[in-house]
């Protein structure tokens, strides 16, 4: 770990898509010039658009491109940065790289590799917080032998328990088990699925906690031992593991609660030398006991709705702390402010299975106004590349209280328009408008047991159809006599009026419509 | 100019006349009293609109899918009808006898094939594996059979709707 300030003028960004932007956003408000990094599926993407710099690294596919830690390097070079920044996914937790930076003399803004290895893998991770003294689930904490050292440890915790990979993520190589009888075949599905997903097929059991809420702590340390924790973000809904919508503070948190857990996690991220900002993530059970489950070495996903009830701006930070500035606060000065929640807008199709949805986007209208942030990676035009997370960008509100914040929310979705490909903005208003959910009665299986239930069709109102029915008609009136785009002046581009040129023909071409 | 749309399901005629100002209108839907309309085009598919007293913001969408219009935080999938094209629709539902085709249902990379051309094969086996956006879904045999056709290969590229196998 260096503890000599060094200055950072130019900054690489290893990522792509909103988290990329968001970065490159924060490195302009600092004065730092940025680099661009992209395969051949981004060169029309936002974050090449608008970095300083842009190196094309390889073909779409992110173990040709965006993975290739190596090229990235070389760019690094070939632009001079003194700092990398992995943003989240890709490279952002892998330790090598980290090193290689190192090596390459280039500042790797995220924690030590050493930090990242204690942490990383799962087992190691829970023995980490033995060491520290923290509550975690029941279980083994190194992976298991055999089967019958499964059996044996299964006993002991007694079942419903889960059987995890220790290298995993996403609830790839996820089983849970709820007798005897089904632990034999869960433990080499679960083996193979991780050796596949993760290359390491180590899976430990832990005690199965029933109807957890998921709620993490973001922790931030700089290079001089200094750490401090800034509240919690619930991230109970989720679908498959994935998380939806994330919130601060979580509902169920009281400041006694907060410390608790906060106090936890800065042991935990001392005790390995931990630098930068990491979420320590707990499972909180129904009565509201709270168990270690992993530790996110990197800046998450819904690092936002920290920002907006601590006020400060944690890629800022980030690359302070890089800079070898010690934190500029203590734990004292942090104070909790308001409520923010983050809806994750995926190009998926909530109607169909949630079947990826990429493609071009034909049309976007985004909402803005009072207490909305919006951190997004598109734009009309952009076709949104099959190669990636389906992510395309994240929804903030920001309000005084929860039940503002859920209305500003919804307020944002009905401005908000995504066209050309299927999104989930539909499955937003549901769950915000869900008694549950708006009582905050949620869990990480809430979601799903929602979706179980078929969402009763709700039919507009009645002037509403009309006005649809109406304005279908209009825009079919207004299409041109030949192809199928709109003609410059069918579109409006005549001082706002309607231009009907293709009023006559368009019942012939309506003929010729298939 | 009167057009047939179908909008949730139901077939329903609108009658447009242009009145005397730009942009205004007399609607009828369905031969039902007159609607005083105003329209208002801002920019490439979107439309204002006022009428019975309301404003609306109408918004066009235009996919593989089909034709979509937003409004009221709503997405309509529409059609123009066209008699044709409706019996094709629907015909492509019908009977469970003859060829059943294996179909994309997402545009996406063929990671695996499952079956062989020949292969005798249940209903709901899987054929073809692909993969978009890290998620891998497996296609399935609408019926049992025998694959006659195989139109994917490993590391292909599909499109949504594309035919990947045809089972007999």
């Amino acid at each position: 770990m260096s503890k000599v300030r060094t200055t950072i003028r130019k900054i690489l960004i290893a990522n792509r898509g909103e988290i990329a932007l968001r970065i490159l956003r924060a490195c302009r408000e600092l004065g730092i010039a940025t680099v661009a990094v992209y395969s051949d599926a981004d060169r029309a993407a936002p974050h090449v658009l608008e970095a300083d710099e842009a190196y094309r690294l390889g073909p779409a596919a992110a173990a040709e491109s965006y993975l290739r830690g190596d090229l990235i390097l070389d760019a690094a070079r070939r632009a001079g940065v003194q700092a990398i920044h992995p943003g989240y996914g890709f490279l952002s937790e892998n330790a090598g790289f980290a090193e290689a930076c190192e090596c390459a003399g280039v500042k790797f803004i995220g924690p030590p590799a050493s930090a990242m290895r204690a942490l990383g893998s799962k087992t190691r991770a829970r023995q980490a917080a033995d060491a520290a003294g923290m509550p975690r689930t029941p279980g083994s904490v190194k992976g298991l032998a055999s089967l019958e050292e499964a059996y044996a440890v299964a006993a002991e915790i007694g079942y419903p328990v889960m059987l995890k990979a220790a290298a995993g993520g996403g609830g790839k190589g996820m089983r849970a088990i709820f007798s005897k009888d089904d632990l034999s075949v869960a433990f080499s599905a679960a083996a193979s699925e991780a050796e596949r997903a993760f290359g390491s097929g180590e899976v430990y059991l832990e005690k199965l906690i029933e109807r957890p809420r998921h709620i993490e702590i973001q922790i931030l340390a700089d290079e001089h031992g200094n750490c401090v924790s800034l509240g919690e973000r619930e991230c109970s809904v989720q679908r498959r593991h994935q998380k939806v919508i994330e919130e601060a503070p979580s509902a169920v948190i009281d400041e006694d609660l907060r410390r608790q857990m906060g106090d936890a996690a800065v042991r935990l991220a001392k005790s390995a030398g931990y630098a930068n900002a990491g979420t320590v993530e707990f499972l909180v059970d129904e009565d509201r006991n709270f168990y270690f489950l992993e530790m996110n070495t990197r800046l998450q996903v819904e690092h936002p709705v920290t920002e907006l009830v601590t006020g400060l701006d944690l890629v800022h930070l980030q690359i302070r702390i890089a800079q070898g500035e010690p934190l500029p606060f203590a734990q004292e000065d942090i104070q909790l402010r308001g409520h923010a929640m983050e809806c994750r807008i995926y190009a998926e199709d909530p109607d169909n299975g949630f079947l990826p949805s990429p493609g071009k986007i034909t049309r976007l209208l985004q909402p803005g106004g009072p207490g909305i942030r919006e951190d997004s990676g598109i734009y009309e035009g952009w076709v949104v590349p099959l190669d990636y997370d389906p992510m395309l960008s994240k929804l903030i509100a920001f309000a005084p209280t929860r039940d503002a914040a859920i209305a500003r929310l919804l307020r944002a979705l009905d401005e908000y328009v995504i066209g050309g490909i299927r999104s989930n903005l539909g499955l937003f208003r549901r769950v915000l408008n869900d008694a549950d959910f708006k009582a905050a009665r949620i869990d990480t299986g809430y979601l799903d047991r929602l979706l179980a239930v078929n969402a009763e069709a709700s039919a507009p109102a009645e002037n509403a159809d009309a006005a649809a029915l109406i304005g279908a008609a209009i825009f079919e009136s207004l299409r041109p006599a030949n192809g199928n785009g709109r003609s410059e002046s069918a579109s409006g581009r005549n001082g706002g009026t309607i231009q009907i040129n293709g009023w006559k023909q368009a019942a012939r071409r309506e003929g010729l419509r298939s | 100019m009167m057009i047939q749309i179908e909008m949730n399901g139901e077939l329903r005629q609108i009658e447009l006349t242009q009145g005397e100002a730009e942009g205004q209108y007399h609607a009828s839907i369905d031969g039902e009293a007159l609607i005083d309309v105003a329209a208002r085009m801002l920019r490439p598919g979107v439309l204002s609109l006022h009428m019975n007293g309301k404003a609306y913001r109408c918004v066009l969408e235009e996919s593989a899918e089909g034709t979509a219009i937003h409004l009221a935080g709503k997405r309509l999938l529409y059609r123009v009808d066209d008699p044709r094209s409706l019996k094709s629709r629907r015909s492509r539902h019908g009977g469970a006898e003859g060829p059943k085709s294996v179909t994309a249902p997402m545009p996406g990379r063929v990671v695996r094939v499952l079956a062989q051309v020949g292969d005798t094969i249940a209903a709901q086996q899987g054929v073809v594996v692909i993969e978009a956006m890290k998620m891998q879904n497996e296609l399935r045999s609408p019926k049992a059979g025998k694959v006659v056709q195989l139109r994917a290969a490993a590391g292909d590229t599909v499109a949504a709707g594309d035919v990947l196998a045809v089972i007999e």
